[in-house]
């Protein structure tokens, strides 16, 4: 009799880990992409010798808010999906050099913000209960991590004129304890990047008449427009008088 | 005899800690992200801690605490209190050596905040508490039950020899008693200095 009720128990401990370890080590994404980022880029035909280079400028890079370094994989990225599209007849990265003057090329610049929450108080919660649980609520108790990114490209012709495309896209990562892994953050990054990207290089497309060589002569007098601006400098000067009138 | 346990549990440590190459330049700052886990084993040696109460038992004697833990954030919060949490569990065993040699074994799911903000030099603080089984009933006072639990408040230092690995020293107050599960229940408190390394990946 004992020995049958420890048999019980046991294969009921066992199926409750099974079903622990499984439910437990689950993860899913969801992604919340914008709407034209779901379709690959259109496709518009631009004949070989209609197609200029495009060198990238600069690559800003902020994260919820705050600068950051210049991430070369981005960078990596947006010159892998410039290049699958195939609007211009070379790529050239930040450190690369201009081509010289008088020859028509496209300059990029990509401003790329991105926003993280990791729900660090909700986790922490979750954290007593699933230790005070002894992790039996492991199962029951999905951690959350929300990523959402935000480009800005902005590309100027070799005759001055500029267009600026924008996408943003967010996406979540739900996962138990169990199934916590460095890889599954750079996953949910990879698909909304990805998204973002796409959605770009949507908008891109539909202007490849714009960036073709006929569309515009070259400008006798290259002249660059150079600008600062600084966050911080939103700060407007108060005047301060001080009357003497009594 | 406690003080041939201490050489012998720092000497331990020591060998474990010798094959990890020091190759640390500077540039690889430890930066543990979400999902990075973490297996450590420390040990100490645990003195009762009997300078506020009076105790009648007196116990001593050396602990091993394997442990694992998951860190659960990215680094919080943007000052000297910057850090992140890892939960994770922990197998406490310790050898009373005093006032018999008797044994006890846990299990204790545990949480720790690590302050990130110093570089390789990381403090940490960790909470701890689970079931206790040790011997000691019967032969002491202020326990007759086998079946304990033992809570476990901490504070410690962890040194990144590299950005995978790292030694930790410090202090531990543990509690133990079987929260009125049976009679008598007069909790036994020590003091745990201890020392141990930690691999992460």
């Amino acid at each position: 009799m004992r020995a049958k009720l420890l048999l019980q128990w046991t294969i009921f401990g066992c199926c409750g880990l099974i079903i622990a370890l499984t439910t437990g080590c689950a993860t899913w994404i969801e992604l919340k992409a914008a709407p034209d980022s779901n379709q690959e880029p259109n496709v518009r035909v631009i004949a070989r010798n209609e197609q200029v280079p495009l060198v990238m400028d600069s690559i800003s890079n902020t994260r919820n808010g705050s600068p950051q370094n210049l991430s070369l994989e981005t960078e990596q990225r947006l010159l892998g999906t410039l290049r699958r599209i195939g609007l211009f007849s070379h790529l050239g990265g930040t450190d690369s050099t201009e081509p010289p003057a008088g020859e028509k090329f496209v300059r990029a610049r990509l401003l790329f913000d991105e926003d993280i929450d990791q729900h660090a108080g909700d986790k922490a919660w979750k954290s007593i209960v699933i230790g005070a649980s002894m992790f039996i609520l492991t199962p029951f108790i999905p951690l959350d991590y929300d990523y959402a990114a935000h480009m800005t490209l902005e590309l100027e012709r070799w005759d001055g004129q500029v267009k600026h495309y924008e996408s943003q896209s967010a996406g979540t990562a739900h996962y138990q304890l169990f199934s916590a892994t460095p890889l599954m953050v750079d996953e949910l990054k990879g698909h909304v990047t990805e998204s973002c990207l796409t959605a770009l290089m949507q908008q891109m497309v539909r202007d490849t008449t714009f960036y073709s060589a006929s569309s515009a002569p070259v400008l006798d007098r290259p002249i660059r427009s150079v600008s600062v601006k600084s966050n911080r400098s939103k700060l407007t000067p108060v005047p301060i008088s001080t009357s003497s009138g009594k | 005899m406690q003080s041939r346990t201490l050489a012998v549990i720092l000497l331990a440590t020591i060998t474990l800690c010798a094959p990890i190459p020091i190759s640390y330049a500077g540039e690889n700052v430890p930066r543990p992200t979400i999902g990075t886990q973490e297996i450590g084993l420390s040990a100490g040696y645990l003195f009762a801690d009997c300078i506020k109460t009076k105790c009648k038992t007196k116990q001593s004697g050396p602990a091993f605490m394997p442990s694992w833990m998951m860190t659960m954030t990215d680094p919080i919060g943007g000052s000297w209190y910057q850090g992140q949490l890892s939960l994770g569990a922990e197998v406490v065993y310790i050898q009373f050596q005093e006032p018999v040699l008797s044994h006890g074994v846990g299990f204790t799911p545990k949480i720790k905040y690590t302050f990130v903000a110093p570089d390789r030099i990381r403090p940490y603080v960790e909470f701890a508490g689970g079931p206790f089984w040790n011997d000691l009933a019967g032969n002491i006072p202020e326990q007759h039950s086998q079946f304990n639990f033992i809570l476990t408040a901490g504070l410690g230092i962890s040194y990144f020899l590299t950005d995978q690995a790292a030694v930790n020293v410090g202090y531990r107050f543990q509690h133990i008693s079987n929260a009125g599960t049976s009679s008598p229940n007069v909790g036994l408190n020590s003091s745990l200095p201890f020392a141990g390394f930690s691999f992460y990946f």
